[in-house]
């Protein structure tokens, strides 16, 4: 039987968004900031990207990634803050545990947002108007985390109309998109507001003679698929668009990478070194908290100059202790350039981690795996970096957990 | 402007413990120069691990600046670690 054209079906998928999540978090926690132009940085100075700003500091042109420095001339009021981890992880937390009271189906897509899918949970809640649910998820952010915590709700049958739907009144907005209102929604919308359109899908569309989400819409999904997108991703476009799911996919993990902006330029090879140490170990625990062992490694580097260096290596066999990353991506990073501004590794080709066969010949695999997942074990259950290498004594001071976007693995 | 001075002071708190969702509500504390701070809203209270104890950290205002109280839950005592103000 043939599908009909729109999902009809009644919209049980609710995106939930902490818009300008950090800036609001902090002016919950610090009142005296409220209503005040706030950014959040991972650093306090003028050279280092935005990574939130407040409403109050976007409505005087403030953006996400801009430099401190450029913000300040738009918004000399604004107050910039050093980001606090810890604090976001707790809402976090907190926005997790209010979800799942109303369903087991509940997919975080990063720190600030997520999914509520109420189609397999219980009929009590299931015959709740889901408006009225939205609602009460709002007052318990309330209640339960501070007065001024703010979230957008969308509503609708699938993933990506739920998230349209949770961007059209911010701050605070609660939308439902359904097939009678679809297009006036896209109507009032521009191709680059759809999530997963950026300039180069928009041109490709551009190229074809589609120039709103209204004639993206209207499109022939041969078109679609053969000509714009030039595969199956031009149908699950088509299908996206009528409320049918297409994105309920988990992604697989491929690479675990960190990188650093060196405090100052002026650093000694071995001062970064020791830096680059300290990422490797961060990247190694990291991996093997998923249970990941990789065999390729990466290393990279940018100059003062706006230069990037870049080496890697593959090995034979896979790999996931410190010793061994540190020793692949020193012995790569002994060839990179002077006049650095920022490191970074990498570990790809990631696979599970396997009990090595006991054999004659490989007795220090064995041991060495023994005193990664004694390490580990003092680490998870002490604190981080309980246990390190002496290299990196002094780094901790300078090279900071940060907030790992796009991924809740590691929360 | 963003003025934070961080700390490390032993303060003496007045809180009250109750049953909800903010179970543990600093009133009002005195630093070690002897000046009281009566605490207007509790901003947020969110927990830290430090190896294997829990620190809760409690954002507070008195209307006039914020400040940052930590409450070691192993040792039972009240730090005061960061004050902000002058905002404008």
């Amino acid at each position: 039987m043939n599908k009909p054209e729109f999902n009809d079906e009644r919209p049980l998928i609710m995106h939930i968004d902490l818009n300008s999540c950090f800036a609001t978090v902090e002016q919950q926690a610090r009142p005296m900031l409220r209503g005040k132009p706030v950014g959040i940085a991972n650093r306090r100075t003028d050279k280092t990207a935005l990574i939130t700003a407040s409403y109050e500091a976007k409505k005087m042109g403030v953006k996400v990634g801009m430099k401190v420095r450029d913000a300040k001339v738009l918004c000399p009021d604004l107050v910039v803050i050093e980001s606090d981890p810890s604090k976001y992880r707790y809402v976090y937390h907190c926005l997790l545990d209010i979800m799942k009271d109303y369903s087991a189906h509940v997919t975080m897509k990063s720190i600030d947002e997520g999914v509520i899918d109420f189609h397999d949970t219980t009929a009590d809640i299931q015959g709740r108007d889901l408006v009225d649910i939205g609602m009460e998820i709002k007052q318990r952010l309330k209640d339960e985390i501070g007065v001024w915590m703010r979230c957008n709700i969308g509503i609708a049958t699938n993933r990506f109309l739920a998230k349209q739907a949770a961007g059209l009144h911010k701050p605070d907005g609660l939308d439902v998109m359904t097939p009678a209102n679809i297009r006036e929604v896209l109507g009032s919308l521009k191709l680059t507001d759809l999530t997963g359109i950026a300039h180069r899908n928009e041109r490709r569309l551009n190229s074809v003679g589609i120039y709103t989400p209204l004639e993206f819409l209207d499109a022939d999904p041969v078109v679609l698929q053969r000509i714009v997108f030039k595969g199956v991703v031009g149908r699950w476009w088509y299908d996206r668009l009528r409320g049918w799911e297409v994105d309920d996919l988990e992604t697989d993990i491929k690479r675990v990478g960190r990188q650093y902006v060196l405090e100052s330029f002026h650093l000694t090879h071995e001062e970064i070194g020791q830096r680059l140490h300290h990422l490797c170990e961060s990247v190694g625990s990291r991996m093997r908290s998923q249970h990941k062992a990789a065999r390729g490694i990466y290393v990279y580097v940018k100059t003062v100059e706006g230069g990037y260096w870049h080496a890697s290596t593959m090995m034979q066999l896979p790999f996931s202790s410190d010793q061994t990353i540190h020793m692949l991506a020193h012995r790569l990073f002994d060839n990179a350039p002077d006049g650095l501004k920022e490191i970074g590794i990498h570990c790809y080709e990631l696979q599970p981690i396997e009990n090595p066969q006991i054999s004659l010949f490989n007795d220090h695999i064995i041991q060495e795996r023994q005193v990664t997942d004694a390490m580990d074990g003092i680490n998870k259950k002490y604190g981080e970096r309980t246990i390190h290498s002496a290299d990196t004594l002094g780094t901790g001071l300078y090279v900071k957990q940060k907030i790992p976007f796009g991924g809740t693995r590691y929360l | 402007m963003n003025d934070e001075t961080f700390l490390n002071e032993p303060v003496e708190v007045v809180a009250v413990f109750r049953a909800g969702h903010q179970p543990c509500r600093p009133l009002k504390f005195r630093r070690l120069n002897g000046r009281e701070i009566a605490v207007q809203e509790l901003g947020l209270r969110h927990p830290v691990n430090q190896g294997r104890k829990t620190v809760h950290i409690f954002d507070v205002t008195d209307g006039g600046a914020d400040y940052r109280l930590e409450f070691d839950s192993e040792r039972l005592t009240w730090r005061l670690t960061m004050e902000a103000d002058h905002y404008e």
